[in-house]
């Protein structure tokens, strides 16, 4: 049985159809990269995971639990963990600070109260923040920081968060071409630890991490298969027709 | 964020108000002044709850009055009520007796009890914010409709305290109270002991204030102040968050209403109406919403500022100009409110004492990934 479980999901913005009929499915430890040309539905399918938005039909089966009507935080603690396309890190918070709210083990009020900073906590922390080379930025304010240092900052924090299904939406966006080797490089060193759907656009980068690749068009899933497999296939050829076939995307 | 308030310069700070504060009467003795100077120390109180929901969880609440005179009708009924047989000859209070209501009703019983009171200063006030964020925060509601939805609120229980005038007193209030003896101390408002009971709360009231916000509840709730959304994706219930948030900084306010009552001895419609609540905003502001000390010395220096400012002749009638140049002024040039001057001046400090360079720190070649079940140990710890 598959760990994710999409089933005839179809998701509307009032009447628009971002998503038809999704059928997707992702193995425990699997590291999926999902691909399509601009308004495919890449984004909303991962927002319909990690329970941002709701379908209006289909099922959406995480490890044996119908998470399709869950809240953002219950999909969460069900062991789903989410990065946006544009960093979003709490800009007014240390870099320390974002690491520790991310670390959310136990995320109830009144446990929490209780729960003052521990030097033993801190120390997994700010190794974190060194494997992500934010050693020196530790106790600055994560506002402070660059665009590169800020997407890395939130790998750090999904790393973290520790969960079991990571949904990664555009990592290397803005990344100089070291910057997206080296995040090749760490999501490598996460598979098989962890299960990862990532949505990219840079396909020497999808080649460096990924073992299947699933095409989306138009809401629904086009093709899927190796990265040599996809690149033949003729109907993932004709849906990005115009658009400089698949490495112009 | 979070370091500055380690730093030595704001424990400092912490300490000298607190020193300051409670050293005051062997200076001071004219009852009148201590009076005024416990007021002050009140509105620090409902001005450091405010900061505690709006400074650190960024929800901006309008109503922060309801609370504050809930509470005070609280402590107010419970001292009424020892004056029945004096004033009335037994039965009801006298203000009742002449809307003709001939027995007690029922939610004035509890109160012949001072533990209830006490009790139900913080509790009522707290139910009620949990009601209203119950809703609120639910439906994820969120920034300026907080502030709509609080006034509104407001609005509403100051029109009913002033409609149910056979049980509430209506516009007049509840005076002649009684002046409250607990634990073989009488509690006048004129004493050092009512002057010594509202400093020692402002500083219990800083010391829940900073548990809360030093735990890992208060980083959650900044958190949350900064990307409410980005929150629930770490698996946190933002709603329970912001509730408790709103729940705690109520029940302080409701604290502070019942020392308000025995300082002005009454409790009075007035005491929730708009300006007050409008008020603490900017005695927070002034202050610095994003710190406790800050919120309660800006309640302290405004109201402060503004006492001496109308009493004195000489400003009768330029003061209300007085306040508005310094309240534009703090916004422009002081952003953060008075108790960024602590940073700053700190800053100052430490560039003096480092003689320019800092020494160097070694940059260290990354390490391998620390392992989830590192972290994970930590938590069985």
């Amino acid at each position: 049985m598959p760990l994710l479980d999409l089933k005839g999901v179809r998701v509307e913005f009032s009447g628009f159809v971002a998503l038809s009929d999704l059928d997707f499915a992702v193995e425990k430890g699997e590291l999926r990269c999902l691909i399509g040309p601009n308004g495919a539905g890449k984004t909303t399918a991962l927002d319909v995971i990690c329970g941002k938005v709701q379908a209006v039909a289909g099922r959406v089966v995480y490890a044996g639990h119908d998470i399709g009507r869950l809240q953002e935080h219950q999909v969460s603690r069900l062991g789903i963990a989410r990065k946006f396309q544009v960093p979003s890190v709490f800009r007014e918070l240390s870099v320390r600070n974002n690491l520790d709210v991310a670390y959310s083990k136990r995320p109830g009020v009144f446990r929490n109260l209780g729960n003052w900073r521990r030097a033993d906590v801190d120390d997994g922390l700010a190794k974190l923040a060194e494997f992500v080379g934010l050693k020196e930025q530790f106790n600055q304010s994560a506002g402070a920081l660059s665009h590169g240092q800020t997407q890395w900052l939130e790998i750090a924090m999904l790393l973290a968060q520790d969960a079991e299904l990571i949904l990664m939406d555009e990592p290397t966006a803005g990344m100089t071409a070291q910057e997206t080797h080296k995040t090749a490089e760490l999501l490598n060193r996460l598979k098989g630890r962890h299960t990862i759907v990532v949505v990219e656009h840079d396909m020497g980068f999808i080649k460096e991490v990924a073992d299947v690749i699933s095409v989306m068009h138009q809401g629904r899933l086009l093709a899927e298969g190796t990265v040599a497999e996809i690149e033949r296939h003729p109907e993932v050829k004709s849906a990005y027709l115009g658009s400089g076939g698949i490495h112009g995307a | 964020m979070s370091t500055r308030h380690s730093s030595r310069a704001w424990i400092y700070g912490y300490i000298a108000v607190c020193v300051v504060m409670l050293a005051l009467p062997l200076f001071v003795s004219d009852g009148y002044l201590l009076n005024k100077f416990a007021r002050y120390i009140i509105f620090g109180i409902l001005s450091l709850a405010l900061c505690l929901s709006w400074g650190y969880a960024g929800i901006l609440n309008l109503g922060q009055a309801v609370s504050f005179g809930l509470g005070s009708y609280c402590m107010a009924m419970a001292l009424k009520l020892r004056t029945i047989p004096i004033q009335t000859g037994g039965g009801v209070p006298d203000f009742m007796s002449w809307n003709n209501v001939k027995t007690l009703p029922w939610f004035w019983e509890p109160f012949h009890s001072y533990a209830f009171a006490i009790f139900a200063g913080m509790a009522v006030p707290a139910i009620l914010a949990f009601l209203l964020g119950w809703f609120v925060f639910r439906a994820r509601v969120t920034g300026v409709y907080v502030a709509i939805i609080t006034l509104a609120m407001l609005v509403v229980v100051n029109l009913l305290i002033i409609d149910a005038q056979s049980y509430t007193g209506g516009f007049n209030g509840i005076t002649d109270l009684t002046t409250l003896k607990l634990f073989g101390i009488a509690f006048d408002a004129y004493s050092k002991a009512t002057y010594y009971l509202a400093a020692f709360s402002l500083i219990a009231a800083l010391l829940i204030g900073l548990a809360i916000i030093k735990s890992k509840t208060g980083l959650v709730m900044q958190a949350i102040r900064d990307d409410e959304m980005r929150v629930r994706y770490f698996g946190y219930d933002v709603a329970h968050y912001q509730n408790f948030a709103f729940c705690v900084s109520a029940a302080i306010a409701g604290f502070a209403g019942m020392l308000y009552t025995l300082v002005m001895e009454f409790a009075s419609p007035t005491f929730l109406n708009v300006s007050i609540s409008l008020s603490i905003v900017i005695w927070c502001a002034v202050g610095g919403r994003a710190s406790l000390l800050g919120a309660a010395l800006g309640a302290i220096v405004v109201t402060g500022v503004q006492g001496s400012l109308s009493d004195s002749p000489k400003f009768l009638d330029t003061w209300m100009l007085i306040m508005g140049a310094l309240f534009i002024a703090v916004v422009l040039f002081l952003p953060k409110g008075l108790v960024s001057l602590i940073d700053i001046f700190e800053q100052r400090f430490r560039k003096q004492a480092a003689g320019g360079g800092g020494p160097l720190t070694p940059t260290a070649l990354p390490a391998a990934a620390p392992a989830a079940s590192e972290l994970r140990q930590d938590e069985v710890g």
